[in-house]
């Protein structure tokens, strides 16, 4: 998840910066291009306020459109309403036009197809190829209402393979860029997935050594002490210190920072040693869990080995995610309250007792 | 209670069902009273007796999971109340959204099933700590809204305190505790499909001022999108 992500972002700003150049270019079109055809022929329409209120709709269309291609990739219901609308518009202020001008002075068509080209971007590329058609035969329709000889036809040719050639040329662009940019970023990720996986093999050789010098501490002076016949395995303290560092060894082995809901893998080996005592132990999780550092983890751990050890004969360790982290908890027949560690390394560490039963919980906050 | 709660046991292990009699049996109030057991969903309220006010459901009969048949022991009258030894909690949610009263997962069956048989006869919320741990777990977008209250009665229960542990760990009644964890189970029942036993369940908490109507969203029925899936599959697949 984490090695995708920065991929992902660098493909989506690249994206993004293609379709808002799409959408200067549809505005641009629409204001300038329509606009001043709109403004330049105002003389011709039998209803300059009729093409002025068309030009309106589809200057409302291509505002709907930008805002829903910006916010993510619209779907096909919302794109093609936009689509259509704008398609409406173009064909009646083609139909309003003059009789035997309908060409000359029709500033819509182009602005419809690129109000399509905004919308239907990202989709199908049959689906604007469809629009584009639909447009084409509207347009085509409404000349033949008005009569069409050779000299029209040729002028509908001529506009179509113009309009629609430029609409098909920049929807294949941004695709071609969109395919480049999924290059560019994956050329990215693969960089920096190798220094991830370097600097994750320096993390497991540092924590390799911690875990040595710990065992230094802890473990190897109870062996002496066994070897030497200094502790008495028949004395109820050493068996005690025996199980704690038994389960301070599985754990310890049990750590790995690149495994996944690691802090339960720990918790099921600091259990294993309270099992093999006699005691019933459940480990239980509630919901996705957030990734714990090793640190934290190791002060969760410690209280979980602390409530094991007093644990008589059952005990339940549970995990559930809170509010940015996670709630630890232990509840174990103790007979009486537990010394737990201190709070540290964001974790902090509370424990009620009720009958003999002890409820203790670790919670880690990532803020 | 003068009269004993009738109940049916469906379950394909006779170990099982003699186990569940025994926990019946040895209830001291002697308050329900078993009626019929059966091997398969087919021998359920055949034969000369009156059909059992609440069944106890084997999730898994002969390999398979049954959660889809609920609803229609539902419609038939029955209140159910699922038995399993799965506790995944998307199974627990499938179960309760198809009508079941209560989820009793077999590890907490002596503590638990007697107590879930008699809140299901009287249309009561009961949550077992497996119903609480799905209810946590619950990450779909038409979930009920719960309160920080009952978002963190739910929590200490699941962690497994007891009922007064977890009153006084949140400085409140154990009665209160029972009201915020009922309040969520009902939220719940307002939720998903619809089924007779949801909105029985739902009266009976207004009747019984655990919730106001007010706080209950109204039906979001998505009964026709869930009969499309296709069920859960058994564990590990």
């Amino acid at each position: 998840m984490t090695a995708t992500q920065p991929t992902v972002m660098l493909s989506g700003r690249y994206q993004r910066a293609f379709t808002i150049a799409v959408i200067f270019l549809v505005a641009g079109w629409h204001l300038a291009g329509a606009g001043g055809q709109l403004l330049h022929d105002r003389a011709a329409y039998s209803s300059f306020a009729f093409q002025g209120a068309m030009w309106l709709v589809m200057a409302l269309a291509i505002t709907a459109g930008s805002v829903m291609v910006l916010r993510g990739e619209p779907g096909w219901r919302p794109a093609w309403a936009v689509a259509v609308i704008a398609l409406a518009a173009s064909t009646a202020a083609a139909v309003a036009s003059p009789a035997g001008q309908m060409l000359a002075v029709n500033w819509a068509w182009g602005s419809a197809g690129w109000t399509a080209v905004l919308v239907l971007l990202r989709r199908r590329f049959s689906e604007l190829a469809w629009f584009l058609a639909a447009e084409g035969l509207a347009i085509l329709a409404v000349q033949m209402r008005d009569g069409l000889n050779r000299t029209d036809l040729a002028g509908f040719l001529a506009v179509l393979a113009w309009s629609t050639g430029a609409q098909v040329a920049v929807a294949a662009g941004v695709r071609a860029l969109d395919i480049a940019a999924g290059q560019a970023a994956a050329a990215a990720r693969s960089e920096h997935a190798v220094r991830e996986r370097a600097a994750t093999a320096e993390i497991i050789r540092a924590a390799r050594h911690a875990r040595w010098l710990a065992l230094q501490e802890s473990a190897v002076p109870l062996v002496a002490e066994l070897a030497a016949g200094t502790a008495d395995p028949g004395d109820g303290q050493v068996r005690l210190r025996c199980a704690v560092q038994a389960a301070r060894l599985r754990r310890l082995l049990a750590e790995g920072d690149d495994v996944t809901g690691s802090l339960v893998h720990e918790l099921h080996a600091s259990a294993d040693v309270a099992e093999r005592r006699g005691v019933a132990v459940v480990i239980e999780t509630a919901g996705p869990l957030p990734e714990v550092p090793g640190s934290a983890r190791r002060v969760i751990t410690d209280v979980a080995i602390a409530v094991l050890t007093a644990a008589r004969s059952r005990a339940r360790i549970t995990l559930a995610a809170v509010a940015a982290g996670i709630a630890v908890s232990f509840v174990a027949d103790t007979g009486g309250f537990v010394g737990l560690p201190a709070a540290d390394e964001g974790v902090a560490i509370e424990q009620q007792q009720d009958d003999g039963m002890l409820w203790a919980e670790a919670r880690w906050h990532s803020l | 209670m003068a009269q004993p709660v009738t109940v049916a046991i469906i379950e394909d292990h006779p170990v099982v069902t003699e186990g569940v009699a025994s926990w019946i049996r040895s209830d001291p109030g002697e308050r329900v009273r078993l009626v019929q057991t059966a091997r398969d969903l087919s021998g359920l309220g055949v034969g000369p007796q009156p059909p059992a006010d609440v069944v106890i459901l084997d999730l898994e009969l002969s390999g398979e999971l049954i959660t889809t048949h609920i609803p229609a022991l539902v419609a038939a009258g029955f209140r159910v109340v699922a038995f399993s030894g799965h506790s995944d909690p998307a199974i627990v949610m499938e179960t309760l959204d198809n009508g079941a009263h209560a989820y009793v997962s077999k590890d907490e069956g002596s503590e638990h099933l007697v107590e879930a048989v008699l809140a299901a006869a009287a249309d009561r919320p009961y949550v077992t700590r497996s119903q609480a741990r799905a209810m946590l777990a619950d990450q779909r977008p038409a979930r009920p809204t719960l309160s920080e209250q009952e978002r963190q009665a739910l929590l200490l229960w699941f962690q497994g305190m007891s009922k007064a542990s977890v009153g006084r760990r949140m400085s409140i009644s154990e009665n209160t505790v029972r009201q915020y964890i009922s309040r969520a189970r009902a939220k719940y029942a307002a939720t998903g499909r619809t089924a007779p036993s949801k909105d029985a369940l739902l009266a009976r908490a207004i009747e019984d001022g655990v919730i106001k109507p007010g706080e209950i969203a109204p039906y979001q029925s998505f009964a026709r999108a869930e009969a499309q899936r296709p069920s859960l599959g058994a564990p590990g697949q």
